[in-house]
């Protein structure tokens, strides 16, 4: 039925932008950076898993191989751009704009090399259907469920168990006294878009596994990721993960009652009466 | 002629809009991402009242930055409750929102296909249809904008503002209404957009959602920070560089199947390596 | 000595020969979006020109002229193609202009009125486009006529209720508004109408959507990602009828076994085996629709030019668009009537089946 369906919809959209969410918050609130450039990083998982698996490599291995790259991406992109930019003691708006501009160069060489046309992962087994009572589901969908509830739990434990999580909590608490107190909070900075880039490659290949591939795709899926970090508060794994879920099956069953055009537009009003009334979020940051 | 006239009445348009961002976001400190979602409201104001010629140019542009101000006063408010981080997200939100009302209420804005045919702007009776003739009205719109921008900066009112963006709370303390000279800030900024928004219907005679999205708010915050933030010269430096470089860097030649992303993607390089030698941009002081 | 002198006369013969054999190249502008989301068609649009220009200068150009077209980057945004516009008027003195996509179009429309510059669409069909200028020529109908010869044939089909998928953009605006109309004057009922954003890939939210109404067809004006579409609609097994228009002519989706059974209309607009073999060897890619579009309107300009210069009249915005006018009949790639300066074109239905698509009826034009 109808409200089913669009609900288990929801569920699968949700957890693609829930692990967009935590990857974007662990930078943001690790680095105080508004990380643009995720959204490149993101697009970039898709294009190279492709190029991968047209060129004969498993797709398994060709998705592993991406997490891995798009680290070393986002490693390089903290070291060599963020970093400088702190030593030069660079205003947040500067660092922003940088940011944008490293996106434009990503997307644009991705639509250089790989031109503006939609392309399709020549992959299969992520079409072929599952019938559970009434709701149907293609294997990507539900691989897309079982790895974000995976990355979710997986980047929860890390962050409250890890030594390196516990280090990267306490650099985002206070990166003064971490500095002090010899955390080295640039090196943590490092560890902590490395990690969020190889999580934002997940949903990078999975979504367009799904959907098709995209150069100027990204930055839709990291806006309204941005939205649920917030409105989750910032430096809470568990309330970006939630709210972004949250967000795509509110936009799916809003169907039911509004016509299809304003659903973007409805939740961008609830946002922003939000952070009139409430702008510290629903679940307050550790 | 007409090339580089439109040009520059579009340059002039885009000062305007400059000043308004850089009032917002470099003198007050308001990090906005949302000025082009007020651009397009006081452009489709604007565009309904001479379409259904139901008022004149002037009295459609003075209404249109009445409402741009309310407009801009609203907006800022959360700003206000909210600190910079959270406030960038808001305005985030506030520009998507414009876009989506702008692409969806098609009843208002004629929705994604736009509102063609907009007729001429008529002043004291005379219809401006020439180019050269529109480029008199943006240019003399433009400087009253730059005169009113510097005498803001020069008054008692604009060290106000000074002092509220270097200490805030030695403000507050000496006694200031420090909320009261933000939101008349913010005010004079939705002018300035509201103006420079009605201009822009009137010499395209076409307006879509496209000229009002995030992209274009994007590239106001980059002519502020290119040209130079706080400044009158920044604001003017800004838009006439921004503008040209699309058609400069036409003139560098690549093979045309890349040749459209390669430039972007040389705009995004031109981006970086400003952000990371000259942040303060051309003419500016250091953001 | 000798060799001297020979040398000499090799040289001299050398500037004769460029003397007399170089006709001055006349140049034309292209203003398309080339980068964006409208950047694949506007590149298909790009090479379908190309392609054109290559064989026309290959055979000496018209009339000893080769033909150059400068393309310019307006990402599908009216304000970039006005000053795309002005700069190739102005600098490059061009007298014809080749256009896309229904926003830049109306938004340059008034300047090429002003300017007398001939502005010549391929691809966009809202119907605003028909009016928008005497010196617009749109070389394809606009969608209402193949809207309302669908919408009739569904009708008497018994297809009587539709439900409508659109594309929030102002082509598939265009196609929605049309639906409604001549669907229902065809006696038919509209269930629900739900829009798809330009460039988005999602479509099942709409599509489950539309399918609760429980229609009989559903009709689709959407011009991006129809094999994205037609994969989710294969996927949550929904069972109507999929009906469109020129628009659904992707090789993707018609190659997608997901596609079995979509019916549209379809401008007859076929490239022959060869011409599409020459075309895949040069540029890597399909002949597609909007290659073929631009390949035609380029060689209506060229026999167009042809007839201004064999009149000996000079080459402006005017004169061109006075000779498509008067030629009126093209027998191209895609055959075309000028009856207005919005071309009548045959156009038939097509279902697609196996892979390909095959012709199932031909249509009068009422």
């Amino acid at each position: 039925m109808l409200l089913l369906q669009l609900l288990v919809n929801g569920l699968v959209t949700g957890c693609a932008l829930g692990m967009v969410a935590i990857s974007f918050s662990l930078v943001f609130a690790t680095t105080k950076i508004f990380h643009v450039a995720h959204a490149g990083v993101y697009t970039m998982a898709g294009y190279l898993t492709w190029s991968l698996i047209t060129h004969g490599v498993p797709d398994a291995l060709a998705m592993i191989l991406s997490v891995a790259v798009c680290a070393i991406v986002g490693a390089l992109i903290q070291n060599q751009l963020y970093d400088r930019l702190e030593r030069r003691r660079a205003t947040p708006l500067v660092v922003l704009i940088a940011s944008l501009g490293l996106l434009a160069v990503m997307q644009n060489i991705i639509a250089a090399v790989y031109t503006p046309n939609i392309l399709q992962f020549p992959s299969p087994w992520s079409s072929r259907m599952v019938s559970v009572g009434s709701i149907r589901l293609n294997y990507t969908q539900m691989l897309t469920v079982v790895i974000g509830l995976l990355a979710y739990v997986a980047t929860v434990q890390f962050t409250t168990r890890s030594i390196l999580g516990k280090r990267i909590r306490a650099v985002a608490s206070n990166p003064f006294l971490a500095e002090i107190t010899q955390l080295a909070p640039r090196s943590v900075y490092v560890y902590v878009i490395a990690i969020a880039s190889a999580l934002v490659a997940l949903p990078g290949v999975l979504v367009p596994l799904d959907l098709g591939l995209q150069p100027y795709g990204g930055i839709t899926p990291l806006l309204t990721a941005t939205v649920a970090m917030i409105a989750g508060g910032v430096g809470s794994i568990s309330g970006a993960f939630v709210v972004a879920v949250g967000i795509a099956v509110l936009q799916n069953l809003s169907l039911l009652v509004m016509p299809g055009e304003w659903s973007i537009g409805v939740t961008f009003f609830i946002f922003v009466i939000f952070m009139l009334f409430r702008p510290t979020g629903l679940f307050v940051a550790r | 002629m007409d090339f580089l006239y439109s040009y520059l009445v579009l340059a002039e348009i885009y000062v305007l809009l400059g000043l308004s961002t850089n009032l917002l976001v470099g003198i007050v400190g308001i990090f906005s991402v949302s000025q082009a979602a007020v651009f397009g409201v006081g452009a489709y104001i604007v565009a309904a009242f001479v379409m259904g010629d139901t008022l004149g140019f002037l009295p459609a542009l003075a209404i249109a930055a009445a409402c741009c101000v309310a407009l801009n006063i609203l907006a800022t408010l959360p700003s206000l409750r909210v600190s910079g981080d959270y406030f960038v997200v808001t305005s985030f939100g506030i520009q998507l929102l414009a876009t989506a009302v702008y692409t969806n209420w098609t009843a208002g804005t004629g929705g994604a296909n736009g509102l063609p045919g907009i007729p001429p702007a008529k002043i004291f009776g005379h219809e401006i249809v020439e180019t050269s003739e529109f480029l008199v009205v943006a240019t003399i719109a433009s400087l009253l904008g730059c005169l009113c921008f510097w005498l803001v900066l020069r008054s008692p009112y604009g060290r106000l503002l000074k002092a509220i963006r270097e200490d805030e709370i030695a403000v507050a303390a000496a006694g200031k209404n420090v909320l009261h000279a933000k939101v008349s800030a913010a005010a004079l900024a939705g002018a300035f957009a509201g103006s420079a928004g009605g201009l822009y219907a009137t010499f395209l005679s076409f307006i879509d959602p496209t000229p009002f999205d995030l992209d274009a708010s994007i590239l106001l915050l980059t002519m502020v920070v290119v040209g130079g933030a706080r400044t009158l010269a920044g604001s003017i430096i800004g838009p006439f560089l921004l503008l040209a470089l699309p058609q400069i860097l036409t003139l560098v030649d690549i093979p045309t199947t890349i040749a459209a992303s390669m430039r972007q993607l040389i705009y995004g390089v031109l981006m970086i390596t400003f952000m990371l030698f000259r942040p303060q941009g051309l003419a500016g002081e250091k953001l | 000595m000798t060799r001297a002198i020979r040398w000499l006369l090799g040289a001299a013969l050398a500037v004769a020969m460029t003397g007399t054999v170089s006709a001055q190249t006349i140049r034309f502008g292209a203003i398309l979006p080339l980068t964006g989301p409208g950047g694949l068609i506007g590149t298909q649009q790009m090479r379908g020109i190309q392609f054109a220009l290559q064989q026309i200068n290959a055979k000496g150009g018209v009339r000893g002229h080769q033909i150059e077209v400068v393309f310019e980057d307006n990402q599908a945004k009216p304000d970039q193609s006005i000053l795309s516009f002005n700069k190739l008027v102005d600098l490059q003195h061009m007298p014809m202009i080749f256009s896309a996509y229904s926003g830049p179009t109306l938004a340059m429309a008034p300047l090429a009125t002003r300017k007398k510059v001939l502005m010549v669409n391929a691809g966009a069909q809202a119907d605003a486009l028909a009016n928008a200028s005497p010196y617009l020529i749109n070389t394809l109908p606009t969608i209402g006529d193949e809207i309302a010869v669908l919408s009739k044939w569904l009708v008497r089909n018994g297809k009587k209720r539709a439900a409508i998928l659109f594309e929030n953009s102002a082509a598939g605006i265009s196609g929605r508004d049309n639906y409604v109309k001549s669907f229902i004057a065809a006696g038919g009922t509209i269930l629900a109408q739900e829009p798809s954003q330009f460039g988005q890939t999602d479509f099942r939210p709409a599509l489950l959507k539309l399918a609760d109404s429980k229609p009989d067809v559903m009709l689709v004006s959407i011009t991006a990602a129809p094999q994205q579409m037609a994969q989710q609609y294969k996927q949550l097994d929904l069972k109507f009828a999929v009906a469109g228009t020129t628009f659904l002519q992707d090789p993707l989706l018609i190659a997608d076994p997901a596609a079995e059974g979509f019916l549209h209309t379809q401008l007859q607009s076929q490239a022959p085996a060869e011409l599409a073999a020459e075309f895949k060897q040069k540029f890597n890619v399909e002949m597609e629709f909007f290659v073929r579009q631009y390949y035609n309107a380029m060689n209506i300009v060229a026999t167009a030019l042809d007839k201004v210069l064999a009149e000996k009249k000079e080459i402006t915005g005017e004169n061109l668009r006075q000779a498509i006018l008067t030629i009126r009949r093209f027998s191209g790639l895609i055959p075309v009537e000028f009856k207005t300066n919005t071309a009548t074109v045959p156009f038939d239905l097509n279902v697609m089946r196996g892979g390909k698509d095959i012709l199932l009826e031909e249509l009068k034009i009422q």
